[in-house]
């Protein structure tokens, strides 16, 4: 891929985005959009070709000339397939991604093809995360394309780029979609499994009494919010025209736990960004209300989806003045 | 240091990039094997046989999930196989090497094939392959079959080219076979209309392609005979205009001056340039498309004037000669005159040299002939006299005559008097220079098959022919035919059919199956139309079809003017088929379409439809992302729900309401927004 960074491709890509804008998508594909150029497989074809029709003249071998021109026409049809592949494409692609660093992170791009042709070969390319795909006709396809990031934080991509050497490979096609994708880059959850130390001694005798008085006292209805499991919805509350509210229990999500920066004190602030990163997926996974406070912001207790993302993206954006000064180490 | 790191680094690549499976290395060992079938029978046993083991090598290797043999041994049978090449060819340049290097090159590169790139350097050599195999040979079959290799190499190409689990094998052909569907008629237009050079840029080592046997520059008894069991086709013949009558269809050869008492020989100095002839009867214009044949005469309808042949001119003895002996087919068009009167006068040394006899050969003869020359003291009434004598005696024309021994004409004459017309021609030379009258065999074919499909006559070795020319003073030379004297119940009745009782199969089928002659001349029409019309296309053709184009004053320019409008032709073509194929024809109600246009039209400004947008819904986010056309949308596509989905009453004014709803949509244009 390196050949894309030389610098007419880099040039090129920003005339490019000068000269289309930004793309609102979903889009179509069309012609103006679509560059094209041989490869080194097709100079070489277009060499081999050239010597050929050079050599049929000079014998006055009309046959020989006839074979060379039907290569030639070969290339040419080569050509217009390779730029017909990506003609008329439906694209469309998510705009946000959330997820861990160091682990993948994935873009939603829908490919659809409403032509009665077969696409072959598709790269769809995001930075460094491609994935190729063939489209029968009428088809549509979504992939994930997995971004890697190895550091926390909020990225942009500005674009994403389709290419497509089919058939032949002696021509690559290509567009770029100048639709941006931000990613929110949660810290990698790692720490100590043990819950937030305020509330460790507490929860270890409420974990015991749990275990023998068995699985969840009931412990009155909260009001209920998106993302919060439907397993605990009050159904009877709301058949009776009630408030749609959901089931409280004592055991598994008693009162709200604060997830907490200043209960990690000591700590360097990536890994205690890091902590609560932990503990903030644990609790999602045990169904538990948290809330989370950072320096100078706080999110309300709650559980769900919803609350996750936007807790995950508050430490993915999280930026103090003491944060600045750590040198972030490369992986 | 900093060298050396990328290239280790792409050593380690190279060494981690997955092997190649054996069905890709299949394919290109098929297209290479393919390739060398049509070039099997000019290229060395050896270079075949090395091509075979490390293709079986490299195929083994993979089949047992190996990888290419090591450098070191793959270099030694590399240079060793350059090696024998050069100690055979002495040269890499000039065609028959060349091509030997090329299948050499593509053998050994198969050898070492490692990855995709090396596999696509075999498809290129294949290519290559095709086209030195077309410039050595013409025939369609040739043609047919390479254009078969180039489609399963084609094929190959799109599937090394594609990804794991991109199109099989028969996708792969079926494509490929699409693909050179639509590039036909770009090399049709490219083929047509691309300018030919007038002669060659250089020339390589010409070898003579395929000569095949035919008349020789001499004449001994019993030469004729052979040829006269061939079935192969000496050269075809297309009047340009009026055609001579049949019996005058003598077509000359070589003229053999010297007679050694049992064998004619042309005699060298004869072929220099004959001073032009004074006057002459009817002229015919014709295009002999000759067969190789290792000689420098061209045959010529009795008696060639000139020829359209650079290089060619009219030897001392009225034959058509070219500088160089023929490497290949050859096209003349020539003019004959019959007949060709008001010779020049027979020079001294011309006289003494075609009224020699060798001392003391074929006494009888000579006594014969002054009798005859006592009795008759005129020239023309002594020919007479012989001519008489050959048909009134018994004298039988077949194709077994006895062998002969030294003095063969007067064992002819007198004994055996059996013979064919080299026997009868030579005979009729030997009387006449003993009665003192010059004389000469001409050697050549008479006759021939007339082809009613395409107007041409084919003239096969079966109709070789030996005749003679008499000195007559103040008539020139005159051509006397004894043969043509022989009294027909003489004559071989299998040679009087014109044919054959021990000819080839095919002779045989030809004299036997009126249909299957029938079938012969049509597929041979067809042999002589490609040859006229597409191996000898060249400059003049394309001039001739610029004419037919109305084009004035063709040249290269215009050709080059042509070929840019024929291209142009082929890429709208090719967009045509392109946009038909995207834009599927369906079948939508007037309202579908005319909500379609608009749709198409604010798609056509960055603002797409999601396939499962409903219209009011698409109306919201036009009117978000645009407001400036929020008012106009909001209410066509109101207007599009009303008139889909709306009530009884509201449908039943549809008609007016879809019109006024189209004239709207087509007057709707949105612009573009700028830096959105």
């Amino acid at each position: 891929m390196s050949r894309y960074r030389h610098w007419p491709i880099a040039a090129l890509r920003s005339w490019s985005a000068r000269r289309h804008g930004r793309d609102l998508l979903p889009l179509i594909v069309d012609r103006r959009r679509i560059y094209i150029l041989p490869s080194g497989a097709g100079l070489a074809f277009a060499a081999l070709v050239a010597v050929m029709s050079i050599a049929a003249l000079n014998y006055a071998s009309n046959l020989g000339l006839a074979f060379a021109f039907l290569l030639a026409g070969i290339g040419l049809v080569g050509m217009h397939h390779c730029h017909r592949n990506l003609l008329g494409l439906h694209v469309d692609a998510d705009a946000e991604a959330d997820g861990f660093a160091g682990a993948p992170l994935y873009r939603r791009c829908t490919l659809a093809n409403e032509s009665a042709l077969d696409r072959h070969d598709i790269e769809i390319r995001c930075a460094a995360a491609g994935a190729t795909i063939s489209l029968p006709a009428g088809a549509a396809r979504a992939l994930q394309l997995p971004l890697t990031e190895s550091r926390r934080g909020i990225r942009h991509y500005r674009h994403f780029e389709l290419r497509t050497r089919f058939p032949f490979g002696w021509f690559r096609a290509w567009t770029y979609v100048q639709a941006p994708l931000t990613a929110y880059v949660a810290p990698r959850p790692v720490g100590s499994r043990r819950p937030p130390a305020a509330a460790a001694a507490r929860s270890m005798a409420e974990a015991a009494n749990r275990d023998l008085a068995g699985d969840a006292d009931f412990a009155g209805l909260r009001p209920y919010a998106p993302g919060m499991a439907l397993k605990h919805m009050a159904w009877k509350v709301l058949a009776r025209g009630g408030e749609a509210a959901v089931q409280s229990y004592a055991g598994a999500a008693g009162e709200p736990q604060w997830l907490d920066w200043d209960c990690l004190g000591g700590l360097p602030a990536e890994e205690r960004l890091s902590q609560l990163c932990l503990w903030v997926v644990d609790s999602d996974a045990q169904r538990r209300p948290y809330g989370l406070r950072l320096p100078g912001r706080e999110i309300a207790p709650a559980a769900g989806a919803l609350h996750r993302r936007a807790c995950l993206r508050a430490l993915a954006a999280f930026e103090d003045g003491a944060e600045r000064g750590i040198s972030r180490r490369p992986s | 240091m900093s060298g050396a790191r990328p290239r280790t680094l792409a050593r380690r690549a190279a060494a981690a990039a997955p092997r190649l499976p054996l069905e890709r290395l299949a394919w290109a060992a098929a297209c290479l094997a393919l390739a060398l079938v049509a070039l099997a029978a000019t290229l060395p046993g050896w270079i075949l046989i090395t091509i075979a083991a490390a293709a079986a090598i490299r195929l083994g290797a993979a089949a047992r999930g190996g990888d290419a043999p090591p450098a070191a041994p793959r270099a030694i049978v590399a240079v060793f196989a350059i090696g024998a090449l050069l100690v055979q060819f002495h040269t890499v340049n000039g065609l028959a090497a060349g091509t030997a290097l090329l299948a050499l090159t593509g053998g050994l590169k198969l050898l070492e094939t490692r990855t995709r790139r090396d596999l696509y350097v075999i498809i290129l050599i294949v290519y290559f392959l095709c086209l030195a195999a077309l410039l050595a040979g013409e025939s369609f079959w040739l043609l047919a079959y390479l254009l078969g290799v180039c489609w399963l190499t084609t094929a190959a190409a799109l599937h090394l080219a594609a990804l794991p689990g991109g199109p099989a094998a028969r996708a792969s052909l079926r494509y490929a076979a699409r693909a050179i569907g639509y590039a036909a008629p770009i090399a049709l237009a490219l083929w047509l209309f691309f300018p030919r050079f007038a002669g060659p840029l250089w020339r390589l080592g010409g070898e003579a392609r395929g000569a095949s046997s035919g008349l020789g520059d001499t004449l001994s008894p019993g030469d004729i005979d052979d040829l006269a069991m061939s079935d192969d086709i000496a050269f075809r013949v297309r009047f340009l205009g009026a055609a001579p009558p049949r019996r005058d269809l003598y077509w000359r050869g070589p003229v053999l001056d010297d007679f050694d008492g049992r064998t004619w020989r042309r005699d060298d100095r004869s072929a220099m340039a004959a001073p032009p002839a004074l006057a002459g009867g009817a002229t015919y214009r014709y295009r002999v498309s000759l067969e190789p044949y290792p000689h420098r005469w061209i045959y010529a309808l009795d008696w060639p004037l000139k020829s359209t042949l650079a290089g060619a001119f009219l030897s001392g003895d009225d034959v058509l000669m070219r500088r160089l002996p023929m490497t290949g087919p050859v096209d003349v068009v020539a003019s004959s005159r019959m007949p060709l009167l008001a010779q020049p006068i027979l020079g001294a040394g011309a006289r003494r040299r075609d009224s020699a006899l060798p001392a003391g050969s074929n006494p009888r003869t000579r006594n014969l002939a002054e009798a005859l020359r006592r009795a008759h003291p005129a020239d023309l009434s002594l020919i007479e006299a012989v001519l008489a004598m050959f048909h009134r005696e018994a004298f039988f024309y077949t194709l077994t005559p006895p062998p002969l021994g030294r003095n063969s004409i007067d064992e002819f004459l007198f004994d055996t008097k059996r013979g064919f017309c080299g026997h009868y021609a030579s005979a009729f030379a030997v009387l006449m220079r003993a009665a003192g009258i010059p004389a000469r065999v001409v050697t050549g074919y008479l006759d021939g098959t007339f082809n009613p499909y395409a107007d041409y006559w084919i003239v096969r070795q079966s109709d070789a022919h030996a005749w003679d020319e008499v000195w007559i003073d103040g008539r020139g030379w005159l051509r006397v035919d004894p043969t043509a004297a022989i009294a027909p119940q003489r004559i071989d009745p299998g040679l009087r059919e014109g044919s054959l009782a021990g000819g080839s199969l095919a002779l045989a089928l030809r004299r036997d199956a009126p249909w299957f002659a029938d079938l012969t001349l049509r597929i041979d029409a067809l042999r002589l139309l490609w040859r006229e019309r597409v191996l000898r296309y060249d400059r003049g053709a394309q001039f001739a079809l610029l004419a037919r184009l109305r084009i004035g004053a063709p040249d290269s320019q215009k050709l080059l003017f042509a070929l840019a409008a024929a291209m142009a032709l082929c890429f709208a073509w090719l967009s045509w088929q392109l946009r038909r194929a995207l834009a599927p024809r369906r079948r939508r109600d007037a309202l579908t379409r005319n909500f379609e246009i608009l749709a198409a039209k604010l798609a056509a400004v960055g603002l797409v439809r999601r396939p499962p947008e409903g219209a009011e819904a698409y109306a919201e986010r036009v009117a978000a992302a645009r407001p400036d056309l929020a008012a106009t949308v909001t209410r066509l596509c109101r207007q599009y729900s009303a008139l889909r989905y709306g009530r009884e009453r509201e449908r039943a004014a549809a008609a007016r309401g879809l019109a006024g709803f189209r004239e709207a949509v087509r007057a709707f244009r949105p612009k573009k927004s700028r830096g959105s």
